[in-house]
């Protein structure tokens, strides 16, 4: 099971992903104008962009014929709260051991 | 025990021997929790592995295994990618039961770890964060204060 609070955890495990943020918190940018600051592929860039928006550390606004992404503070809050994290990050670990060894 | 320490404990129908090769040998982490590039031992650093999307395992986990006493109990250092190598301790206690084993895990230095990796990410976002940043900051100063 994922949870919201590791989806964040996930999006900010990548230094693109990382970067990508940096650059929206100066200025909100089109799919375009961040590929253009990569040597990566425009496809590779729309994956982590998803993840960004899974991450809820991004949102994507249409406007016009163009989609904005915009940097979002839920996901900034969410990673605020570490023990939460690791609170259900050892609840799904201790859970897949305890399935794994009592089925045994 | 501060109050930001997490502590879990639960039944496993196994002996503690069987347990403690779940918590040591590579395959059998990865079973549960993450395969390890190698089985752990007492005093050596650890990795823990995840393999993407993309094909490409990379390190979610790792540490140094502090103390090691077969079978019952275990101390680490324990960092995940996000934390950016700021250390955490986690501890793994094993108990015989009736039945089966009581593992306890005690995980503490989170906070204190999240502060370290919160001024890393505050260095890296600079400014245009100011607003959501505001209370990690004080979290920060706080912890800085504590130190």
């Amino acid at each position: 099971m994922r949870t919201r609070v590791q989806d964040s955890f996930r999006a900010l495990a990548d230094p693109t992903r990382r970067e990508i943020l940096v650059m929206l918190s100066k200025r909100e940018m089109t799919i375009g104008e961040i590929a253009a600051e990569f040597p990566i592929t425009r496809a590779a860039v729309k994956k982590h962009l998803t993840m960004l928006e899974e991450g809820q550390l991004i949102s994507v606004h249409p406007i016009g014929r163009e989609r904005i992404n915009r940097l979002e503070p839920t996901g900034i809050k969410n990673v605020h709260d570490w023990m939460s994290y690791f609170d259900q990050f050892w609840d799904d670990k201790l859970s897949s051991l305890q399935t794994l060894l009592n089925n045994q | 025990m501060s109050v930001t320490t997490l502590s879990k404990s639960i039944f496993l129908t196994a002996t503690p021997e069987t347990v403690w090769r779940f918590l040591t040998e590579k395959e059998k982490l990865g079973q549960w929790f993450h395969p390890s590039k190698e089985d752990l031992t007492e005093g050596r650093e650890y990795e823990l592995l995840e393999t993407g999307d993309d094909g490409i395992s990379k390190t979610v986990c790792w540490g140094t295994v502090v103390s090691m006493d077969e079978p019952n109990s275990m101390q680490w250092t324990f960092t995940v990618t996000p934390l950016g190598g700021a250390m955490t301790t986690v501890h793994w206690k094993l108990e015989a039961m009736t039945g089966g084993t009581r593992l306890t895990l005690t995980h503490e230095g989170v906070s204190e770890a999240a502060g370290e990796s919160a001024l890393g990410l505050l260095i890296a976002l600079d400014k245009g964060w100011d607003e959501h940043f505001m209370s990690m900051r004080s979290v920060v100063s706080a912890l800085n204060a504590k130190q």
